[in-house]
């Protein structure tokens, strides 16, 4: 469980100014759930989820893990980040293989784990191949699959698939759902899209123009395992996202892409 | 196939050049093309030109060996880390626009003309651009990097050895490549200061002594040796770096 208690975070801007980004948010993420935090750019939402991973310290509340204060980034936190982060000097696999490596897994153990994981999201026959080779879409194959090789409990994705095109895009959402439905892991969500995070998410938290603040929570009781092909036609599904758009046009924050 | 050949054509275009120039002014400091390159056979079979030939290229590599295992993790930690950067910054600044030639007078006067002075002058010629290299190469290692690897369980050192430094290797080579073009300016130039041995020894003895045939004949050699360890270099750098997204290449060289 991810407990995020009264969390407020000011940045120094370039003109040295204070820039409150995320102000007082208190949330909870229980053990398994789905969940989307969802808002206009520039929101915090980001931040919110770095703080989570202990990459960035709150300036004001704590968040915790299992009860314990994040001081810090640690193994049981695993990000996915937009940018994909993949270490270019290493192949496909020798990514996947770098988190089991660093805790001590053998050799022979971390590849043939790491090959699995590889064909799991789709990936096979590419291990020997360097990042620089593969298109948007694959690199955050990889990197989903280096985050999963290490067994966080929780997976913090940001934006991850934001810098593909929209076919990309809907293939990877469908196959992030398909891995998640199989081990249920925790996974906190961050994108700017509805339709991303109704068709993903158990709970869409959304946030308001900064200074972030939680708007309101929505609880998506769609059935799982979700299809897209049928929740396209759920008149359910389309009444979540237009109930959030709306919410969201309300507040004149429409800046929010499909 | 024109590609590989165009330096070579380049090459012989000069030497074409040089060849007519001096048949036309004729002139007894200028001596031919040919005149230098028939002079070339006797320098490098003479047992004493390859000693000091030897000893040039003994500084030269400890010179840049030194420098690149001094300045690469200075240049690293300067990228990392503000305080390091504020410190040594100014510094560098300094140094920086000083032709480490002019410097040699001093060093001589405090440690000697020998191999250590001339070396020491080596040493600083090369760190420069390489601290330089490996400050903007680390600091434009993305933060996401060192964050995934932090979350898995890298600790900070960790970090700066097994992602920060491979991270900045093409950038980092890249200031070792300019090192390396440094090392042998300087390695020269020292040597013409401190006469003593050395392959700028031999070349303004020559000069002194009116053998214009040898001093253009060292200046092939000297240019062969400088083209010849780049074209090395390179290939070892590409061979590093082929991971590396292209924009990182150098088409400039013979390799």
């Amino acid at each position: 469980m991810i407990e995020i208690d009264h969390v407020s975070q000011v940045f120094q801007t370039s003109a040295r100014q204070d820039h409150l980004a995320v102000s007082d948010i208190s949330l909870t993420v229980a053990d398994g759930a789905f969940v989307s935090i969802l808002g206009p750019s520039g929101c915090g939402k980001s931040t919110l989820l770095y703080i989570v991973g202990g990459f960035v310290q709150p300036t004001m509340g704590v968040a915790k893990m299992k009860g314990k204060t994040i001081k810090g980034p640690g193994p049981d936190r695993g990000p996915v980040f937009q940018e994909f982060a993949l270490f270019p000097w290493k192949t496909v696999l020798g990514n996947v293989m770098y988190g089991p490596r660093q805790q001590g897994m053998k050799y022979a153990e971390a590849e043939a784990q790491s090959r699995a994981l590889l064909e799991m999201v789709g990936l096979k026959g590419f291990e020997a191949f360097y990042p620089k080779e593969l298109s948007g879409g694959m690199k955050q194959r990889v990197a989903l699959a280096r985050t999963l090789a290490y067994h966080p409990e929780v997976l913090l994705m940001d934006e991850p698939f934001g810098a593909l095109d929209a076919h990309t895009r809907t293939r990877l959402q469908n196959d992030l759902l398909n891995i998640w439905e199989r081990d249920r892991k925790t996974v906190l969500f961050v994108t700017h899209s509805v339709e991303e995070a109704v068709f993903l998410s158990d709970k869409v938290v959304m946030m308001t123009r900064s200074p972030g603040r939680i708007r309101q929570i929505v609880d998506i009781d769609l059935p799982r395992p979700r299809r897209r092909s049928e929740l396209l036609l759920d008149p359910r599904y389309q009444e979540y996202i237009v109930e959030i758009e709306r919410m969201f046009d309300d507040s004149g924050e429409i800046e929010l892409s499909p | 196939m024109t590609k590989r050949a165009a330096p070579f054509l380049a090459c012989i275009g000069l030497l074409v050049l040089w060849q007519v120039a001096s048949l036309a002014l004729k002139n007894d400091s200028f001596p031919t093309a040919l005149e230098a390159i028939r002079a070339i056979p006797a320098i490098l079979g003479d047992k004493d030109s390859l000693v000091n030939f030897a000893a040039s290229l003994r500084r030269m590599t400890i010179g840049f060996g030194v420098a690149l295992a001094m300045s690469i993790p200075l240049g690293l930690l300067m990228g990392r880390s503000r305080i390091v950067a504020s410190f040594f910054n100014p510094l560098l600044m300094v140094i920086y626009p000083v032709p480490k030639a002019a410097l040699m007078p001093i060093i001589m006067l405090w440690l000697g003309v020998g191999d250590f002075s001339k070396t020491l002058v080596i040493f600083l010629g090369v760190s420069l651009p390489v601290i330089y290299h490996s400050f903007e190469g680390a600091k434009a290692v993305e933060e996401k990097m060192l964050w995934s690897g932090a979350a898995m369980g890298l600790s900070a050192p960790q970090r700066m050895i097994r992602i920060v430094l491979p991270a900045a290797l093409p950038e980092i080579l890249t200031g070792c490549r300019t090192g390396l073009v440094l090392a042998l300016i300087t390695m020269i130039t020292s040597e013409m200061i401190a006469r003593q041995s050395g392959a700028g020894n031999i070349l303004f003895n020559a000069l002194d002594m009116g053998q214009y045939d040898t001093v253009f004949a060292m200046i092939i050699i000297v240019g062969a040796m400088g083209i010849g360890l780049d074209a090395l270099f390179e290939r070892i750098r590409a061979y590093l770096v082929r991971w590396s997204e292209p924009q990182f290449d150098i088409p400039l060289s013979f390799s």
